[in-house]
């Protein structure tokens, strides 16, 4: 029997997959999932640090009288929507890290991977949410920043400190990334899983 | 070993056919409870995008021009179209209404259960979600700057001005984060 085993162990891990469903999902699955995972955590720690290396100082003239040049810095911290961005995307790498182990994890016994798969697509889905807004949030502020809006007396601020809303600029690009690499993560979470159910 | 692959091969197509069974069942009870929450989605994002839409407060702002003169009143009106985030906050919540709609009849009419409808309706719920919950950010973030101001850039708060204006505004990001949450229901529920 050992001997059978040893000498066929294609022909016997197939007959297996076929004797008891439901089938191993088929790894190609699984590596794109690991790597989809892993630009995910990519994007995520991308976005947080150009996000937080945004600093700029410059000298502003200031329009009440004691001091009229100043110099003024501009961080991110000043913005509540680039301080929830930040939150929501080291949230997004961190997840990213971890659902990677967990993956590759998946990828060596791929026994148990239906549920945890199951788990993933609501974490994920939920994750997409977040970083959508996120992006959302740092956008319009963003938007604001860059053209102005008269209506309500803002005043553009991106022809002074040019090298923060390029930062930010490029910071939301790499989030907007994430978020469709978590739209991809769940489309291929909802394929593996589809395939996996019987037909009737 | 044959008798071992063949006692496997009955229990499976015995559980199999308790699996169709529950499945069915299920599949039912989903159905029910998928046209609920697409209902609850489109009235919601409708909702939220007819809040928005009429928006609109005329009030006179007290304008000092030259400090020896006393301030002069100026009229100044707040609608949605003077802000770009909300205007993008309107139209998605216009493309997630007519969407919830198009899906809700595809729903109904799906009586046979085609995978690759149900397959495209789970992709475009996603896509809904991710729209749905950008919307909500930037008209969030836009509305806080609105009720604090930003003192670091010098962009003044405009709500205690626009009070009726920015009351509304926050109406309608509660009503369109509920039509999200409906929608990220919609995709959890289906996976």
């Amino acid at each position: 029997m050992a001997s059978i085993e040893t000498q066929y162990p294609a022909m016997e891990k197939a007959a297996h997959d076929h004797a008891v469903a439901p089938p191993s999902p088929s790894k190609h699955l699984i590596l794109a999932d690991v790597v989809l995972r892993f630009f995910l955590f990519a994007s995520g720690v991308v976005a947080v640090v150009v996000m937080v290396t945004s600093n700029q100082t410059e000298i502003v003239r200031l329009p009440f009288p004691p001091f009229p040049l100043a110099h003024v810095p501009a961080k991110f911290r000043y913005s509540p929507a680039f301080v929830y961005f930040v939150v929501a995307l080291s949230v997004a790498g961190l997840y990213g890290i971890i659902t990677t182990l967990v993956s590759l994890y998946a990828l060596l016994k791929p026994s148990c991977s239906t549920k945890v798969l199951y788990h993933f697509v609501i974490f994920d889905v939920l994750l997409l949410g977040i970083v959508a807004a996120a992006t959302g949030a740092g956008g319009a502020v963003g938007y604001v920043g860059l053209r102005g809006n008269s209506h309500v007396g803002w005043r553009e601020v991106c022809h002074e400190y040019n090298k923060y809303c390029k930062h930010i600029a490029g910071s939301l690009v790499v989030s907007l990334f994430g978020s469709i690499v978590l739209v991809l993560l769940v489309l291929l979470s909802v394929y593996s899983l589809s395939k996996r159910i019987p037909k009737y | 070993m044959d008798s071992q692959y063949k006692s496997a091969g009955i229990e499976n197509g015995v559980t199999n056919d308790r699996v169709k069974e529950v499945a069915v069942g299920k599949k039912r009870k989903m159905r029910g409870r998928d046209l609920v929450l697409r209902f609850l989605a489109l009235a919601f994002s409708l909702a939220a995008a007819v809040v928005l839409g009429v928006d609109k407060q005329s009030t006179t702002v007290a304008v000092t021009l030259v400090s020896s003169l006393p301030p002069v009143n100026i009229p100044a009106t707040a609608t949605w179209h003077h802000l770009s985030a909300f205007v993008y906050f309107v139209v998605a919540n216009a493309i997630a209404c007519a969407y919830a709609a198009i899906s809700l009849l595809l729903t109904l009419g799906n009586r046979g259960g085609k995978k690759g409808l149900v397959t495209m309706i789970v992709v475009f719920d996603l896509v809904m979600v991710a729209l749905l919950f950008s919307s909500v950010g930037a008209v969030g973030a836009i509305g806080l700057m609105g009720y604090q101001g930003n003192s670091h850039v010098q962009w003044k708060k405009v709500c205690n001005v626009f009070d009726k204006f920015c009351n509304q505004g926050m109406v309608a990001v509660g009503l369109s984060g509920v039509a999200s949450i409906s929608f990220f229901l919609l995709v959890v529920l289906a996976t």
